[in-house]
This record gives structure tokens, C-alpha cells and sequence, in this order.
């Protein structure tokens, strides 16, 4: 075999040679621009406004050496944009109106061989294609959910079937001593059935009478109540994917939770700080309802662009925004007064506390049951941030207290945070 | 016939139960019920409403105790260069400018201020444009005012912050960055600035 490939090779060494060499002087011609150093020279000074594939402030880069009439130009272009704007040049100029006369920075600084780098980087870079969005699902099978609940129907049918069980036996118990009397001679009354037998009855309506109110005593409770309400919203929009693997503070989009009474559903134009640029939904994460339907990001982003009218090939606001009906979750009625500031800035709280983990949550659900007895249980064990609080500082007995080692803490209650005023008035 | 009757009842409740129990739809889609609505769909100011959300203030208002308004345009930034902070500027305001700086701006320009925050990540992050690298090359010279317009208008890819940031807030994010950066202490800026910059570079 190994004897046969080489006199093969012999007698083809002329044209394996050319073969060879016709690989090797591509390369070595473009070997003088290095694609790796023209990557470093374009993240620093191209990046902020230019992407290979996607239009920024500037164009997409991808072929731009095939756009251009000559590269002499496009040198000249990118050391000093104006001097060929002043020229005329058709191409340059439309180029320009195109981008609504944002004029390049002029880059004097980078020699020819920069540029050279910068352009072969965007050439290695630009054949290999738009980073496709392939997401790769982590299998995560839905299904086999509350497990616990499953658990306790199973016991529930074992109860019941042992309580059958257990009312056989006792009638079978009732009829052979009837059997026995009988042999006996012995006269026994008949006996009462069952469903007459008084003592069975007062049973029945008492277990009857308990698990009924119960029930009516936890749905009473429970109306108005939403704790879990998980409603579907316009647009899905995962804080799992924001706040939770971006590492967006939650404050970034709900500002006003520092400043006023209410944190505030972001307006459009916060969405767009970053959504001008992400265009697409390119993470691994797989986005999955509730209900188990996949979930395109690239569709949901398309359907904020239609909400505030931005135009994503363009780059422009095409037409008149409206805004986006999200549906309110969490919902306190008209008589309780809440404030986010007085806990976000002077009760020092965290957003998760009341709200739950929701930087692992998909779509949103109301965490606690915001009723009364949970908000009045949390001021009672609270401690407030008392010392170095300009807030509190007219509580001068409770400061006292603490110097003189009376107490060592303070909770929400000892400040008034149970006084039915404070809240509903 | 007395025994079906029985168990018709029996099962009549448990059936009652059963759908008070699952109002709420399946995966909690619905909200429940509730009584007395009005307490609870609130007529009075609703954030919610298309026509109240996201409204701005009264044009030609100013809300008490707020900074004066900023009259410079979106292209005046040679004038924005020369704008002085209104502010004297503390520790402890450029304490709460790190702070503010790490919610709003340290996610694409990083806490560090190199441009390089998690939703940039060199290149790797969704954020398609390099943030700008605000302790180094042409955007470490900007001076105050001029961080102040870009916050407040917003400068090629990145937007303006100024519905999420107030003056007084944003002139304490600028501060904070002028003190990051090299030559912070220059003459340029202002004699308190000055001292309070010298106060954290001697901490």
C-alpha cells in the first residue's frame, strides 16, 4: 500500500509541487495583513460603531472591500472621512445621507498596515457568516410537575378505599353476630341500616360540616387575593434572560422604585438603550411558556420594534410608538398605601423579599399573597437600619434605649410599622 | 334510594369544592375572584392606563427642589464641553455616582469603566457595539458636562438616560467618572471637585 502511494507520488511530484505551491502563496501573499492584530485594532477603534454583520451607528463591514470602487480610496476614507466627501465621490456621499450624516471619526493614527490587519480581519470574519442564532435546547422536559400533589391524591385513594374496606368489615361483623344470636336463639333487634343509624349520620354531617367550611373559609380568604397569578403579557419578556443572565440591576429598568410610590413599568425607550443594538435572541437559553410552547426571542424583539415603531433595517423610528399593555400583577386595593421608596431606600430591602427570585423566572408570578397578616408578620420581625440613618433620627427615646443597652435592635413595629394609620387611612 | 341520594350530595359538595378551589385557570393564568372590584380596578391615577403612562412633566416645570433644566441641544456639544457641575461635589455624592454608575452604566461600560460590561463581555456578550472605554483613549478627556449631555441625550448606539436618571443624578455619575479617570484632577474641573477627588485618591 505505502509502496504503491509513493511511486504514485513520483510520478505525479510536478504536479503535487504546483498543487502545493498553489495552496501555500495565497496564504503567504496575505500573510503580510494579519487578520489576529486586525482583530485587536478593530475592537478598539472600530467596535463602538461598527459590527462585521449588523448595522450600527456605522454599516455592516462584511464585504466592504467589494463595495468599495478602489482601496485606495477606502484607505484614504478611513484616515480622514471629510477629504473624500470633499472629493464628490458618489459612493462616499450616499453613504453619508444614508446614515443620516453622522460623520466617521477620522483615524489618522492607523497606518496602512492597520487597516490592512482591520480588513482582513473583517474578511475572515465576514466569510464565516452571521453568528447564527442555534440555540442548543438543554433538554429540559416539562411535564412531571407537582409531584407533591400527585403524592397526596395517592394517599387520599388509599384512605378512601380503607375506609370502604373497614365499613365492610363491620357490616360483615354486624351480620354473623346477627348469624350467631339467631343459632343461639337469642332475639336481636334488626338491625338499623347504615344510612339510618343515627350515630353514622351525626358523623357524616359533622366530617361534612368541617371539610365544607374549610373550604368556604380559605376560598373567603382567598378572594382578592392573587398569590401565584402568572398572567400571559403582550410581549414575552423573560427577567430570567434580563436580570438573570445579563446581570441587569433590577433598577436599571424600574427606576422609580427608588423614587416614588410606585417602581414603575419601564417606559419603550428604556427597552431600546440596549434593543437598538440586540436585534435578535441569541443565547443558549431556551424561552418556554408556561404551557410548554417554545418561544421565539427574535419574534418577541420584532414585536417591541412594532410597539415603538423602529424600524430595525433602517435604523429609525418609522412611525408613532404606543405603548405596551402589560398586565399588572401585583395589585394592592385602593385602601392600603404602599410606597417602594420608604423600602428600597429607607428600609434598605431587597427587591427579592417581597417579589421572589425573579431573576430566575421566565414569565412572572405574583412570589407572596401581599395579604395583610404577611405584611404585618414582616415589620414585626424586620430589624430597620437604625444607626447611621438620617431617616430615623427623631426617634430619639429608641436611640437612647440603645445606648443605655435597653435594646439591642429595632423592628419595623417599634418605628409604627403596625399602626393601622400608617397604611390605611 | 336514600344511600344514591347521599352520595349525590356528597359529591355535589365535593365538586363545589373542587371548582373554588381552581379559579384561577390553568398555570394561574387568571387572577381570581374578588369582591368588591372598585376597591381593587382603582379609578383614581393608574399607571397603567394608555393614556397616563409615561407622561412627562408639565412642559416649562420645574419640580421643587430639582435642579434647573438643561437648555443645550443634542448637537451643541462644543458648548456642553464648558458646562461646569452645578453641584459641589462630596464623597459621599461620589459614593452614591458609583452606585448609580454601577446600576445604569456599569452593564455595558463595566464597573471598571473599560467598555467592557456583561452585556458586551469583549465581543462575546448579545450587546453588538463596543461600549466606550471611559478610563482610556479619546473618551477619558470628556469633561463633566459633556458626560452629562451624552447621559442626557444619548450618543451614537447608546441611549438617553435621562428618564431614568434626574440632573442631580446624573451630574453625580459624571463626577464619579471624571474622578476615574486619568487627570482627574486637572485644573479644568472645579475647586471642590478637586478636593473631593484628592479625598478619594488619598483613601
Amino acid at each position: 500500500m505505502y509502496r504503491r502511494v509513493s511511486i504514485l507520488l513520483r510520478k505525479h511530484f510536478v504536479s503535487v509541487l504546483i498543487l502545493c505551491a498553489s495552496i501555500v502563496i495565497p496564504f503567504s501573499s496575505v500573510k503580510a495583513a494579519d487578520p489576529a492584530k486586525g482583530k485587536a485594532t478593530f475592537q478598539t477603534n472600530c467596535a463602538s460603531c461598527h459590527n462585521v454583520h449588523k448595522k450600527l451607528t456605522g454599516p455592516a463591514l462584511a464585504g466592504v472591500e467589494d463595495r468599495w470602487p478602489d482601496k485606495k480610496l477606502l484607505h484614504q476614507w478611513i484616515h480622514n472621512s471629510a477629504s473624500v466627501l470633499a472629493t464628490g465621490d458618489k459612493y462616499a456621499n450616499d453613504l453619508f445621507n444614508e446614515f443620516n450624516k453622522t460623520a466617521m471619526t477620522a483615524f489618522p493614527q492607523l497606518s496602512n498596515e492597520d487597516i490592512d490587519d482591520i480588513l482582513a480581519y473583517i474578511k475572515v470574519e465576514g466569510s464565516k457568516g452571521p453568528a447564527t442564532a442555534g440555540p442548543k435546547p438543554e433538554g429540559q422536559p416539562e411535564g412531571g410537575t407537582e409531584k407533591g400533589n400527585d403524592n397526596s391524591l395517592l394517599f387520599g385513594i388509599i384512605t378512601l378505599i380503607l375506609a370502604v374496606v373497614a365499613l365492610i368489615l363491620m357490616q360483615i361483623n354486624s351480620n354473623l353476630n346477627k348469624l350467631a344470636g339467631d343459632k343461639e336463639g337469642v332475639l336481636t333487634p334488626d338491625p338499623v341500616p347504615f344510612y339510618k343509624n343515627k350515630a353514622y349520620l351525626a358523623l357524616i354531617i359533622l366530617v361534612l360540616f368541617m371539610v365544607g367550611g374549610y373550604f368556604t373559609i380559605n376560598g373567603a380568604i382567598g378572594l382578592g387575593r392573587q398569590k401565584d397569578y402568572m398572567p400571559e403579557q403582550p410581549i414575552f419578556y423573560s427577567h430570567k434572560v434580563h436580570a438573570g443572565i445579563n446581570q441587569i440591576n433590577c433598577l436599571y429598568c424600574h427606576a422609580g422604585a427608588e423614587k416614588s410610590k410606585h417602581a414603575m413599568i419601564p417606559s419603550e425607550n428604556i427597552c431600546m438603550n440596549c434593543h437598538k443594538a440586540i436585534k435578535e435572541y441569541s443565547g443558549t437559553y431556551e424561552l418556554v411558556t408556561a404551557e410548554g410552547k417554545k418561544v421565539d426571542g427574535t419574534a418577541e424583539i420584532a414585536k417591541l420594534y412594532d410597539y415603538v415603531g423602529w424600524d430595525p433595517n433602517a435604523g429609525k423610528y418609522t412611525k408613532p410608538g404606543r405603548p405596551i399593555e402589560w398586565t399588572k400583577i401585583h395589585n394592592l386595593p385602593d385602601h392600603v398605601y404602599f410606597n417602594h421608596s420608604q423600602h428600597v431606600v429607607a428600609g434598605q430591602q431587597q427587591c427579592q423579599t417581597c417579589h421572589g427570585a425573579i431573576n430566575e423566572m421566565d414569565e412572572v408570578h405574583q412570589f407572596a399573597d401581599l395579604s395583610m397578616g404577611w405584611c404585618i408578620n414582616c415589620h414585626r420581625t424586620t430589624k430597620v437600619q437604625f444607626a447611621d440613618n438620617n431617616y430615623y433620627s427623631i426617634f430619639e427615646k429608641l436611640h437612647q434605649d440603645i445606648k443605655d443597652k435597653k435594646i439591642d435592635s429595632v423592628t419595623v413595629e417599634m418605628v409604627g410599622g403596625t399602626e393601622c394609620q400608617k397604611c390605611h387611612y | 334510594m336514600k344511600r344514591t341520594s347521599n352520595i349525590l350530595i356528597v359529591a355535589a359538595l365535593a365538586t363545589g369544592a373542587f371548582l373554588a378551589a381552581c379559579n384561577r385557570g390553568e398555570h394561574n393564568r387568571k387572577p381570581g375572584r374578588i369582591y368588591m372590584p372598585d376597591m381593587y380596578e382603582s379609578r383614581a391615577y393608574e399607571f397603567y392606563s394608555a393614556r397616563l403612562s409615561g407622561l412627562k412633566p408639565v412642559e416649562g416645570t420645574v419640580k421643587r427642589g430639582e435642579l434647573l433644566p438643561y437648555h443645550l441641544k443634542e448637537s451643541d456639544t462644543a458648548l456642553a464641553n464648558l458646562v461646569k457641575n452645578p453641584l459641589t461635589i462630596t464623597p459621599t455624592d461620589l459614593k452614591e455616582g458609583e452606585r448609580l454608575f454601577n446600576i445604569y452604566c456599569g452593564i455595558c461600560h463595566g464597573t471598571a469603566l473599560d467598555g467592557n460590561g456583561p452585556l458586551y463581555k469583549g465581543g462575546e456578550g448579545p450587546f453588538s457595539a463596543a461600549p466606550a472605554n471611559l478610563v482610556a483613549g479619546a473618551k477619558s478627556g470628556y469633561t463633566e458636562g459633556r458626560l452629562f449631555h451624552v447621559m442626557t441625550y444619548g450618543f451614537n448606539m447608546m441611549g438617553s438616560y435621562a428618564s431614568q436618571l434626574d440632573r442631580e443624578q446624573r451630574w453625580k455619575v459624571a463626577a464619579y467618572i471624571r474622578s476615574k479617570q486619568p487627570g482627574a484632577a486637572a485644573p479644568a474641573a472645579a475647586p471642590a471637585k478637586d478636593s473631593a477627588a484628592a479625598v478619594v485618591a488619598s483613601k
